[in-house]
């Protein structure tokens, strides 16, 4: 199979892939028994004349098909409608809160990518050294243990007993920062920063690190090193060469939790209070405000199919060893 | 063909030598030292998950503890409550031992339902390949793009939350994992001589798929089976944290809620370390055992042992 038709047959998966997830996040939602209106009515504050008005600006009161149609037409247009219990734009909602989870996340996974995966390659390297064992040791211990509890035990040592860093939210109460810049490039961000960024490194490491070491392991024996050995090129030279080869499983692992950002980590927006997409997810949940929940759920799944889909375009690209095709 | 389809004789003969490589694989992990650390973890945990609950002091819910008439509340360490109070005057200590069980039965059984259904998938659509494997594969794409921990929140807010119930939505999201990973093994395990040689001998694709495939992959199935367990431990905690777990019992991912959402986190870390430590520790022991196993399972890595 050709290249080009490879990334048409991908491209058309994943298209269809999209059309599913929608339509499941649908049915799930449909399947919840009752509108967060319903419950006025039982409460008193609404009459059942009123209910059915509200009901029909919604679009509720049409039949479930007419729904479903519009609502795909309107998510695929990026129009997500009017937040139920908000009375704003769902866009107003989601979009800030996306921008927050980035601004948290990408510059981590950024960063433990380069350096557990230069780590990793050391330690592959020096296999069974003092190194290897306890980053691995290290690593793994922040890789199993739930990130919110994690975010738990900083916030009680450095928030709450020592004092040291803020626990709560972005910024202070009292600042008021007026566009991106001052919002995000102030001290007192910076605090905010400092104890969800560094526990989003700590949990994001590991599989960085095993898979940069374990692809270095897997290349020390092969012939080419050999030759670089033969040839006399140093050590760390040698390493060099081994780490380029290893990239490949590396890139690929990183456009796919690249994808995963977008879900945010709802733990851990909720123990610091990081008003991000996980965050404003869960109360849309609680609130059952479905054009949130609907939006934001398809961002997250749109995001991880076309991160899919690149990170399985690269990977046919650049391995010269897989035929493209039988990915 | 009576000799070529699956009898139970085979199997159970086939089953009693895995065990025996299964116990040799088990005291070569032992020999890694991370792995002894976890192998004592899951131990302790798993006691703490049978025995708990009877020797807790307490009644972990029903039991408010009082002192010259009033109720305990916030108490630190001491006295009649040695893990201390909670706000709500229960004794942490009971809470903590008894809080072991529902975490284990999410971890075993989420664990073990995501490592059998993902092991068959994998088998099956390695094996059939063709239209098979594609319906499987788009369907383990489609559980990656759905958010997990979102749409369990979707569904697990509108039906009351069992253990059960959670468990086996950990294991509808959690199956694609080893599903993935078998798979691929399955595909280069069936092209090799003695698969193709069994088939033309005359045995049916169930008796070659789970006697002369099954077993050159069930060490992987093992060693995702034992991640799962990890995962739904992680996913089960996060659920109850979050205020989705089941509400009548008392786990330590619902303890860390109380103690945040009661604000007590600001000083009562007697109540937070417990429940913070039981599940670090236990999920680090599972991965600790895992690494050991998967440097024995996965061939890659055998290339310069020292």
């Amino acid at each position: 199979m050709s290249f080009r038709r490879f990334l048409i047959k991908r491209t058309i998966i994943a298209a269809l892939l999209t059309l599913i997830a929608v339509s499941v996040i649908f049915a799930t939602l449909r399947l919840l028994p009752a509108d967060p209106f319903s419950g006025l009515v039982a409460s008193g504050s609404l009459t059942t004349e009123e209910l059915e008005r509200i009901r029909a600006l919604y679009g509720l009161d049409q039949p479930i098909y007419v729904q479903y149609v519009k609502y795909v037409q309107n998510l695929f247009s990026f129009n997500f409608g009017i937040s139920l219990t908000q009375q704003r734009p769902v866009g107003d909602i989601i979009v800030p809160a996306l921008i927050n989870t980035m601004v948290l996340l990408l510059p981590a996974l950024v960063v433990t990518a380069i350096v557990s995966s230069l780590a990793g390659m050391y330690a592959g390297w020096n296999r069974g050294s003092w190194f290897e064992q306890s980053s691995i040791v290290v690593t793994t211990v922040f890789r199993a243990t739930p990130i919110f509890v994690t975010g738990i035990l900083f916030l009680i040592i450095f928030s709450y007993g020592l004092g040291w860093l803020p626990a709560f939210g972005m910024r202070s109460p009292l600042a008021n920062p007026d566009g991106y810049l001052d919002t995000y490039l102030s001290v007192d961000f910076l605090r905010h920063y400092i104890l969800p960024f560094t526990a989003t490194v700590l949990f994001y490491s590991g599989d960085f690190l095993m898979l940069a070491r374990n692809s270095v392991v897997e290349r020390k024996g092969s012939e080419f090193l050999m030759l670089h050995r033969a040839k006399g090129l140093s050590d760390m030279e040698q390493l060099g060469r081994a780490g380029r080869n290893s990239l490949l499983p590396l890139v690929t692992y990183f456009a796919l939790r690249t994808g995963m950002l977008f879900q945010g980590v709802i733990t851990l927006e909720v123990v610091f209070a990081w008003p991000g997409i996980g965050r404003a997810l869960v109360q849309a949940i609680l609130n059952q405000d479905y054009p949130t929940v609907q939006a934001a759920v398809f961002i997250m799944a749109l995001a991880v199919i076309i991160m899919n889909l690149t990170a399985d375009i690269a990977y046919a690209r650049l391995d010269p060893t897989i035929e493209a095709g039988d990915v | 063909m009576s000799g070529y389809s699956l009898d139970a004789d085979t199997a159970v003969d086939r089953l009693r030598s895995e065990v025996g490589r299964a116990w040799r694989v088990f005291r070569f992990i032992l020999r890694d030292n991370g792995a002894k650390a976890g192998v004592a973890i899951i131990a302790t945990f798993g006691f703490l998950g049978v025995f708990g609950p009877m020797i807790a002091p307490y009644h972990p819910i029903e039991d408010t503890l009082q002192q010259s008439g009033s109720i305990m509340r916030l108490q630190s360490p001491g006295g009649k409550a040695a893990f201390g109070t909670t706000s709500f005057g229960k004794d942490v200590l009971s809470q903590f031992l008894a809080g072991a069980r529902p975490t284990l039965i999410v971890g075993l059984f989420g664990g073990i339902g995501t490592g059998v259904v993902g092991f068959l998938v994998g088998l099956t659509s390695g094996y059939f390949g063709g239209r098979i494997d594609e319906f499987l594969m788009r369907l383990t794409d489609l559980t990656f793009a759905l958010p997990f921990l979102p749409m369990a929140l979707v569904i697990l807010s509108f039906v009351t939350p069992s253990v059960w119930l959670i468990t086996a939505v950990l294991v509808t999201f959690l199956w694609k994992m080893p599903a993935r990973v078998i798979r691929s093994e399955v595909m280069t395990v069936k092209e090799r001589t003695f698969v193709k040689s069994a088939r033309a001998r005359g045995a049916g694709h169930l008796r070659t798929m789970f006697l002369h495939v099954a077993p050159n992959v069930l060490g992987i199935g093992f060693l995702y089976t034992a991640y799962a367990v990890g995962w739904s431990i992680v996913a089960g905690a996060s659920l109850a944290f979050l205020g989705f777990g089941d509400p009548t019992t008392t786990s330590w991912g619902r303890m860390l809620q109380q103690v945040f959402d009661s604000g007590a986190i600001r000083v009562a870390w007697w109540w937070v370390l417990p429940p913070s430590i039981g599940i670090g520790a236990v999920t680090t022991g599972v991965f600790l055992v895992g690494r050991a196993f998967e440097e024995i399972v996965n061939p890659d890595l055998q290339t310069d042992k020292e």
